[in-house]
């Protein structure tokens, strides 16, 4: 099975994004960044959806673009989709304020 | 890089030759049905109630579309000269539009003694008017005649990726050689803010940048409610985009990599050349009429689009009336789904058969062309769609 691909976009970051549909499974090689990463997929990433290059622990910032996308809402492996599932953005969060 | 324009009085350059009748009602709608040529602006929102400041950015919105360079001249229609607001009164838009040079008609109902009178005197100038803008010749003018608004939309992360960055290679060759270009949509650069104030040509820029974006973030604080909920729209979350930050990071790339030399308010016209940030809500409806009322001749739709739309999918044609709109797209699905509709693809860099530069050098001289008379797709279709100027405070 050839292997995947997915574009890191700052060496920074700790998400890239895939650049075909990604299944469970799938080796995913990357591009961009300081490095050839290859990983191995554990869930079903859609064309375009981010892949974690790198185990993210619950509350650590999710970083694409070189900067702060959002945290992780729970331990995040690397390998899985990122998504908003397991982040959070941390502005404009009216909801948030109501209960202070 | 030249495209051939229509010479206006103020040294603006027209790339279309409208006459526009302004403000929307029964009178210009009438006119406009009659003379081809014409067009005016459907708008709901006529001042009344509004505070002085939204009444200004109605009447600023209105002056500044008939100051746009593809309008050649234009008719103010209205009612007794003595009533209504100041900021609105039709003797006031129309010298505000006259003292550029413009050529300015007014149609008064109460002058011409009732509506289907003035409706017949507006037929018989627009059609004077529209024979006279039909002589002026197209000449050759430099790329920096140009004044550019973009907006990024259905974004998806191919915007981020691509797409922005190829119209923000457009917009570093636009003000390069000398005009101006201007991005918006405040709620999204919530998240990349510093970055842009960086960019700022002083601090004061600077300060200005970070400032709207807090005023409104804290708006979207009192709301109460979490504004993923409305902002990433559930169009960008289907696409792979979590959160508000994440969408504005992959948003400022199609502001390209010039300095930022100022914020404009909602239809605000710059005074001088260069890259500009325009306070604004990202509607379609509302953020293109915006950008043409402060002198855009053109305005780029980066279409996303991942999350899927049907195939011979039409894209909004006209939301700036009197400004031509380019639609491009980095995304290969959304390419194969509104073929026709779509005016440039920067997909290719995606499939690695281009890169970001030469996609960049094919959208400069696409706009050339169009900028020349080639038509948008949007342009081959009869249909001009209401507007919703950009007002603040509420209502009473």
């Amino acid at each position: 099975m050839a292997e995947k691909r997915a574009l890191i976009l700052s060496p920074k970051d700790n998400v890239a994004s895939v650049m075909e549909e990604v299944s469970s499974g799938d080796d995913v090689v990357t591009q961009g960044g300081n490095e050839t990463l290859l990983l191995q997929a554990i869930d079903k990433i859609p064309f375009g959806f981010k892949v974690a290059i790198a185990d993210i622990r619950q509350g650590d910032p999710v970083i694409k673009y070189g900067e702060i996308i959002g945290r992780a809402s729970h331990n995040i492996q690397k390998g899985a989709l990122v998504h908003i599932h397991n982040i959070e953005g941390a502005r404009g969060r009216g909801d948030l304020q109501k209960n202070k | 890089m030249e495209f051939r324009g229509f010479p206006r009085p103020d040294g603006s350059v027209g790339i279309r030759n409208y006459v526009l009748v302004i403000p929307e009602g029964l009178v210009a709608s009438k006119i406009c049905e009659f003379v081809p040529g014409t067009k005016t602006v459907m708008s709901a929102k006529a001042g009344a109630g509004f505070t002085s400041r939204d009444r200004e950015t109605i009447a600023r919105t209105l002056f500044g579309l008939g100051l746009n360079p593809n309008v050649s001249s234009v008719i103010v229609q209205g009612g007794s000269p003595k009533a209504g607001y100041p900021e609105l009164r039709t003797e006031r838009i129309a010298q505000e539009i006259a003292k550029y040079g413009k050529r300015v008609e007014i149609v008064d109902a109460v002058k011409e003694g009732g509506t289907l009178e003035a409706i017949q005197k507006g037929i018989k100038i627009a059609r004077e008017l529209v024979f006279e803008a039909s002589r002026v010749r197209r000449e050759p003018f430099g790329l920096g005649k140009l004044s550019l608004g973009v907006k990024c939309g259905h974004s998806d992360p191919t915007s981020g990726m691509v797409g922005n960055p190829v119209v923000g290679y457009l917009f570093d060759r636009v003000v390069d050689a000398g005009g101006v270009a201007m991005f918006g949509e405040t709620t999204e650069i919530i998240g990349a803010e510093h970055i842009l104030a960086k960019r700022a040509v002083n601090r004061q820029v600077g300060e200005e940048i970070l400032s709207r974006v807090s005023c409104i973030e804290k708006r979207a604080l009192s709301t109460g409610e979490d504004i993923r909920t409305m902002n990433p729209v559930p169009d960008n979350i289907a696409a792979g985009i979590s959160t508000i930050e994440e969408k504005s990071l992959g948003a400022i790339y199609k502001a390209g990599h010039q300095p930022i030399e100022g914020v404009l308010d909602f239809a605000e016209r710059p005074k001088k050349s260069g890259l500009y940030f325009v306070d604004s809500w990202m509607g379609i409806p509302s953020i293109f009429p915006g950008f043409a009322a402060s002198g855009a001749q053109l305005n780029l739709f980066q279409h996303g689009g991942g999350a899927g739309a049907p195939n011979n999918h039409i894209l909004n044609p006209s939301p700036a009336v009197v400004s031509p709109m380019l639609w491009t797209s980095a995304n290969p699905i959304t390419f194969a789904q509104t073929k026709g509709s779509l005016d440039f693809y920067s997909g290719t860099v995606i499939e690695g058969k281009e890169t970001l530069e030469r996609a960049g050098e094919r959208l400069v001289k696409l706009v050339l062309e169009i900028a020349s008379g080639t038509l948008t797709r949007g342009e081959t279709i009869n249909y001009t769609e209401p507007i919703e100027i950009y007002t603040i405070d509420p209502i009473f």
